[in-house]
């Protein structure tokens, strides 16, 4: 008796757990890609130069739909962090800043769109410190899900 | 008559011996577990087992048992063996059964889950340190629905049923432990050594302990009173290999008849530990590990625990200071999710220094309680007072538009990323009274709480806040077999954020410099009111609960006023002044069946939030405050949870028995950005399998036992950003320990080997997921513990 009670309260709750289960709706669990390979600039270990203009160039895209993208290029000079890429980049000596370039844009992406191939101008001023500098590129899609590219590169 | 079983041992061999077998109870014919039973003037002795049973094999003659338990007086029962078994029930005296909190002690911890209509668990020190883990969440982690959320192998904070951080109430002796605020990557600060008994209450548990408990509570026991007339102690050593850890941890007691005092000091020091990888990618980028070492891991602890009270039979009052201090450092190769270069050389140089980025943390708690009992009154009040100071250092970096050089001009030291300085008052009084066949219990809490940050970095502005509550609880004994509860609660709270403004430039949108202003000073009230009621049903072997009620948690500072980057996790956190005070209303059940040798608990639970507060990382970037980083907003949404936990335990024969322990958890959130998606941080279902040996006699040692869990792990598809979907994985933890007499006093050697095959894998709840950091290798964990004795009183 008391056996049946217990067997009958256990199927109840499995019975109310399996209900609550309905069918999902697919949700999106994939991060967007930044493609810095091919016609893209920079890539990693690339030179630019100081008093000259450069197209910054990748291939951005996402299952869904892309969200925005910023690119953050900062001094390395301290060696404080490395690239997120497979090859290493010869560093020059560890050195202080006097006046780095310092850059934080971001680029508005069409709504909707899967892929996107960013491009866009970017100066480089003449009297910048040369160097080793980091061109961190980050991306998210509609979903927020967020995709970093950090670049070794080097200012000369 | 099945077979009593016993964790008997007695060394010698005997000829021709008869089985004295009894229960240990206490004033209420509770069976007691653990209880020595000595023969007196030989060096056999018994330990009774979670029944309150033991049982001896003697020769025919005359005998003297003398059996001590902590909190009761010594009893002595002369017993003559004369060519029969004896069974005999030594019913123990609390010696200050008047109080309350004794009462409560005294009764077993299945009399108390049998009285609670929410699902709670009860270990023991014992239990502590069979399964001792890096910190003390770790080694609760061992039990059904309780994980942890990690980072490294000495930090972790709770994590019940998925829920934790603000979700989880810590008390530590009557008093809300408080430090949890700040960061998500922050452990706990309590010494393990010094918990006794420690209750999870799994559901929420709102009423008791005011705002906050709506994931559970972990409520950490004052230590029991010594004893009239004693004066001992005891001693733990640790060691473990992965880590290189040593430690210890002092106790000292002493107590005449009315005053006591009791001291405890707890030192740990453990260096790197070490993955079963010897090369890490962070993204891309391969990072190799010297000799399997997680650089700049290690870490050094120190315990500091006085208590000393004045008690008599109806009143007392006890003081309780500790300071707990921990010094450790983070992976240095990754400072969250951004890689850090690291020279290799220096860092490599020794797998006990802590370089930067470390942290330092030291929590002082001074804690009052004094306890009247009148009549049929029990008056408590309890008064707190925490300061919980955090430092984390780290190599100053210029992210975003801080200047490349750091200002010679600044007070801040050079390498202070952040400083957290939090003080705390809290008050808490109750009485509890018996008015026929209910128990009353009426209280008030208030708490106070000041917190000033420091540091070249920002996440979260300074605040004040005032909290005042107060609730009435009401068990009504219908009859023998049921219990009804009822409580209800009610709360205010005022919390005041502080202005803060960068104290470096930033580039506004026309290009020009300015300093911004992160936060401004702004006040908001708080009310609410939360209810419980509940049920037991115990009827022979069956025992039913059920408990249905609303709690809620007022927004944290960091929730309504976070406006800062966190540069480590590439994102922006931005608060919302406009949060409203989270609500959830949550069912839980419990059905457990216990013979002598099943037991069974299945308990599950539904939960639905109308509004769950939660850190959304959206799809923009923000170039002004967020100086390009991806925004994290905090909003809110309606989520349902449910889940249970089954444990199953049976008992083959007097040596073998086995375990199994499983949790499941399921939440999804019904509306908002997320909609569809899980809650961060759902812990993946999983199954603890066990098998355990505890042997009568083994080469003349007591109480040996062998234990073998095997947890099967599932795999956590089920994921929201920026999470990332971890892998199943399965790990052997062993386990064995055993009594040994040294002269007159029992040392107990704990021996456990903890992920046997040196497995790779990831946890979903740790920090490190995220950069796929594997979990500690395998970790062979020695500890020793001897109580001894000055005072001979019998």
């Amino acid at each position: 008796m008391r056996k049946q009670q217990l067997t009958f309260l256990f199927l109840t709750f499995i019975l109310a757990l399996s209900a609550c289960k309905k069918e999902g709706e697919e949700i999106d669990t994939e991060y967007p890609t930044i493609d810095v390979t091919g016609t893209a600039f920079p890539q990693q270990c690339d030179v630019i130069k100081r008093g000259e203009k450069f197209i910054f160039r990748a291939k951005l895209s996402d299952n869904i739909a892309l969200g925005s993208v910023s690119i953050d290029v900062h001094h390395n000079f301290d060696h404080h962090s490395h690239s997120t890429e497979v090859n290493e980049c010869n560093l020059s000596a560890v050195k202080q800043p006097a006046k780095p370039f310092l850059l934080i844009k971001d680029f508005p992406l069409p709504t909707g769109e899967k892929t996107y191939e960013v491009a866009q101008e970017v100066t480089v001023p003449a009297d910048v410190d040369p160097g080793d500098y980091h061109f961190l590129i980050r991306l998210t899609d509609k979903t927020g899900w967020q995709t970093l590219k950090g670049l070794s590169i080097k200012i000369n | 008559m099945v077979l009593l079983f016993s964790t008997l041992f007695c060394y010698g061999l005997f000829a021709q011996t008869h089985s004295v077998s009894g229960l240990v109870t206490d004033d209420f014919n509770h069976p007691l577990a653990n209880t020595n039973v000595k023969l007196t003037n030989t060096n056999f002795f018994a330990v009774s087992d979670s029944l309150g049973k033991f049982s001896f094999q003697l020769a025919n003659g005359k005998y003297e048992l003398q059996t001590n338990a902590l909190g009761f007086h010594a009893v002595k029962n002369k017993i003559i063996v004369d060519g029969s078994a004896i069974k005999i029930v030594l019913r123990l005296k609390s010696y200050s059964h008047l109080l309350n909190e004794v009462i409560i002690k005294s009764k077993a911890a299945e009399a108390r889950r049998k009285e609670e209509s929410l699902n709670i668990e009860i270990i023991k020190a014992d239990f502590i340190q069979r399964n001792l883990g890096g910190s003390l969440m770790n080694t609760l982690q061992r039990l059904p629905g309780i994980k942890t959320i990690g980072i490294g192998s000495g930090q972790s904070k709770p994590l019940i049923r998925g829920l934790g951080f603000n979700r989880v109430v810590v008390i530590d002796k009557g008093i809300k432990h408080e430090g949890q605020q700040w960061g998500a990557d922050h452990g706990l600060e309590i010494d393990q050594f010094a918990a006794e008994e420690i209750e999870i209450i799994k559901g929420a548990a709102s009423f008791a302990y005011g705002a906050d408990a709506i994931g559970g509570a972990i409520n950490i026991k004052a230590p029991t009173l010594p004893a009239p007339n004693s004066f001992g102690g005891d001693v733990n050593l640790i060691g473990k290999t992965n880590n290189g850890l040593y430690g210890t941890s002092v106790r000292l007691f002493q107590r005449k008849k009315k005053l006591f005092f009791d001291g405890r000091f707890t030192y740990q020091n453990y260096g790197d530990y070490r993955v079963p990888t010897d090369t890490l990618y962070v993204y891309d980028f391969a990072v190799g590990l010297h000799k399997n070492y997680l650089r700049n891991t290690a870490g050094r602890e120190t315990g500091i625990h006085f208590n000393t009270g004045y008690l008599t039979e109806k009143f007392k009052t006890l003081f309780y200071l500790s300071n707990t201090y921990s010094k450790s450092g983070f992976f240095a190769n990754a400072h969250g999710l951004e890689p850090r270069r690291v020279d290799a050389k220096l860092y490599d140089a020794s797998t006990r220094d802590i370089l930067m980025p470390s942290q330092q943390v030291n929590h002082f708690k001074l804690i009052n309680r004094t306890i009247l009992a009148i009549d049929n009154h029990n008056l408590e009040l309890e008064l707190g007072y925490q300061h919980n100071f955090r430092q984390e250092y780290n190599h100053y970096v210029n992210h975003g538009y801080m200047p490349p050089v750091y200002p010679s001009s600044m007070n801040i030291p050079i390498d202070l990323e952040r400083e957290f300085d939090k003080q705390v008052y809290a008050f808490h009084a109750k009485d509890q009274m018996i008015l026929g066949n209910h128990l009353l219990q009426m209280g008030i809490n208030g708490e106070i709480q000041d917190n000033a940050i420091n540091g070249w970095s920002f996440l979260v502005p300074a605040f004040k806040q005032k909290s005042l509550g107060m609730y009435a609880y009401d068990k009504f004994k219908v009859n023998d077999k049921l219990l009804l509860h009822g409580a209800i609660r009610y709360d205010f709270a005022q919390l005041n954020l502080f202005n803060y403004a960068d104290w470096f430039f930033s580039e506004t949108a026309s290009g020009s410099m300015e300093k911004l202003i992160r936060a401004s000073d702004f006040k908001r009230n708080f009310k609410s009111l939360v209810w419980s009621v509940g049920m037991n049903y115990n009827f022979d072997l069956l025992a039913f609960k059920a408990n249905i009620g609303k709690s809620f948690r007022i927004p944290i500072a960091k929730e309504l006023g976070a406006n800062g980057v966190n540069y480590h996790y590439f994102s922006y956190e931005k608060g919302n002044p406009n949060l409203d005070p989270e609500q959830s209303y949550q069912a839980d059940f419990s059905i457990a069946v216990k013979t002598e040798k099943w037991s069974a608990i299945l308990s599950p639970f539904f939960n639905y939030f109308p509004n769950y507060i939660y850190l959304n990382p959206t799809s923009a970037h923000d170039y002004f405050y967020g100086a390009g980083n991806q925004v994290f907003e905090y909003a809110q949404s309606e989520v349902i949870r449910y889940g249970g936990e089954v444990q199953v335990k049976y008992q083959f024969n007097k040596q073998w028995s086995s375990e199994v322990l499983a949790e499941y958890l399921y939440a999804e959130q019904m509306s908002g950005d997320k909609r569809g998606y899980t809650l961060p941080f759902s812990p993946p279902a999983s199954a603890l399998f066990n098998i355990t040996y505890s042997p009568h006699r083994l080469l003349g040692y007591s109480d040996a036992y062998f234990s073998l869990d095997y947890r099967i792990t599932a795999k956590q598809g089920n994921i929201v950003p920026p999470e990332r979907k971890t892998a199943g994985y399965s790990l052997f933890n062993f386990q064995a320990g055993t009594k040994l007499q040294i002269g007159q006093y029992p040392l107990a050697v704990s021996v456990q080997l903890q992920n046997v095959f040196n497995t790779k894998y990831l946890n979903h709840t740790s920090f490190y997921r995220l950069i796929s950091l594997p979990e500690q290798g395998r970790n062979l964990v020695l500890s020793l513990k001897m109580p001894f004795n000055f005072s001979h009183h019998h």
